[in-house]
């Protein structure tokens, strides 16, 4: 499936979650669909830990539901990430694992291993149970109440197949911010929305 | 990331400083730490311990350094308190998550560490830290203490806060003398 296409399907369905896009082009795809400049948390340069940087949020703030994309690239440098995920089994954390097979952000240049990778077995061998593919967005449009279901009984894990960039959409603008004031604005977007104190000091 | 001492070089350790290890907790616990994410060091094995007993924190096993500094800068924009607990040679591996997180989005980040390779260390694979620790440290312009007896333990959540106004990481170093007694 298109890459933008099944993260604008993914935007349809959203109500009050929290995002952290990764590294490569999931932030690229999320504000070209949605331009959320406060409840999205563009974690650029972070191969690897978008989702360790959610699961500290959704382990920190249980009310939040936090949805974190991460490319496959990323989880090639560190799939025992899923082992402290399972560890954790936080039912308010979705981690969607976009499967492209390139590193987008590099010129799609091939991972290793690409046609034989599955990210579904590779969570399920670490214990994760709820596991969910799609190679399509029909398919991921019928399934999306599941995924997003108020009584999970803990984290869920997500495999999107999609295509890589294309040359045009490897020229999609890249969130517009700079990291401090990104970090103010989806920091008051939290506070506001639980009532936490995150920054605390004051001048 | 965990070197293993043999039991010959255990045997030397002759005044280990019982309470420590609860110590340090009582430091982390005072300035509001809750999350401790940690990869084992030998030398750190009783800080663990102490923490993973202490329902004052939740303590999370991390598969590797680097899931710690992301586990941690998460939990900072949720507002909960954290610490990332690691030795030397993880620290060396942690370099770009803390310039590419902590520096770029100028998030908050205490990380404990041992202070490897310094007087003390008998171990020869530890040399390079006590080589290059402290210069990589100031390469990357990094604040660290050094903490080598119980009487320093109180500057622990002095570090904590200060991160809290300097709005990046900086890093406790343990000795050997602290965490596992002086030798005979």
């Amino acid at each position: 499936m298109n890459y933008v296409e099944c993260f604008r399907a993914i935007a349809r369905r959203r109500t009050n979650e929290i995002i952290i896009t990764s590294a490569g082009n999931s932030g690229q795809a999320w504000w070209s669909v949605t331009h959320d400049s406060v409840a999205s948390f563009y974690l650029d340069a972070s191969m690897s830990l978008s989702t360790m940087f959610a699961s500290g949020l959704a382990l920190a703030q249980p009310e939040l539901k936090i949805w974190a994309f991460m490319g496959d690239g990323a989880f090639c440098m560190n799939p025992g990430m899923l082992m402290v995920e399972r560890e954790l089994n936080l039912p308010n954390l979705t981690h969607f694992l976009v499967s492209n097979r390139v590193y987008g952000a590099t010129s799609n240049a091939g991972l290793p291993n690409l046609n034989n990778n599955d990210y579904g077995a590779i969570a399920r061998a670490m214990g994760l149970e709820r596991v969910f593919e799609f190679s399509s967005i029909d398919a991921l449009e019928r399934q999306f109440s599941v995924l997003t279901a108020a009584n999970a009984s803990g984290h869920t894990f997500v495999v999107l197949e999609v295509d890589p960039f294309t040359d045009d959409e490897q020229k999609l603008e890249q969130p517009p911010f700079n990291g401090t004031e990104l970090k103010y604005r989806f920091g008051r977007h939290v506070e506001g929305m639980v009532g936490c104190d995150i920054f605390g000091y004051r001048i | 990331m965990t070197a293993k001492l043999s039991p010959a070089e255990d045997s030397k350790v002759t005044d280990k400083a019982p309470n420590t290890a609860a110590r340090i907790a009582d430091e982390l616990a005072s300035c509001g730490v809750k999350l401790v994410a940690s990869l084992p060091d030998n030398w750190l094995m009783d800080v663990i311990e102490t923490i993973k007993r202490d329902d004052r924190f939740i303590h999370v096993p991390v598969n590797r350094e680097e899931s710690a500094i992301g586990l941690c800068s998460g939990a900072y924009m949720g507002a909960m308190g954290s610490v990332a607990l690691m030795g030397a040679s993880g620290f060396m591996t942690v370099i770009y998550a803390l310039t590419k997180i902590n520096y770029t989005y100028e998030i908050p980040l205490l990380l404990l560490a041992t202070l490897r390779g310094a007087l003390g260390d008998h171990h020869k694979h530890h040399v390079s830290n006590g080589l290059y620790l402290l210069p990589v440290l100031n390469a990357i312009s990094m604040p660290y203490q050094v903490i080598d007896k119980p009487s320093d333990i109180v500057l622990v959540s002095q570090c904590y806060r200060h991160t809290r106004t300097y709005s990046r990481p900086m890093v406790v170093l343990f000795t050997r003398d602290l965490l596992r007694g002086s030798h005979s």
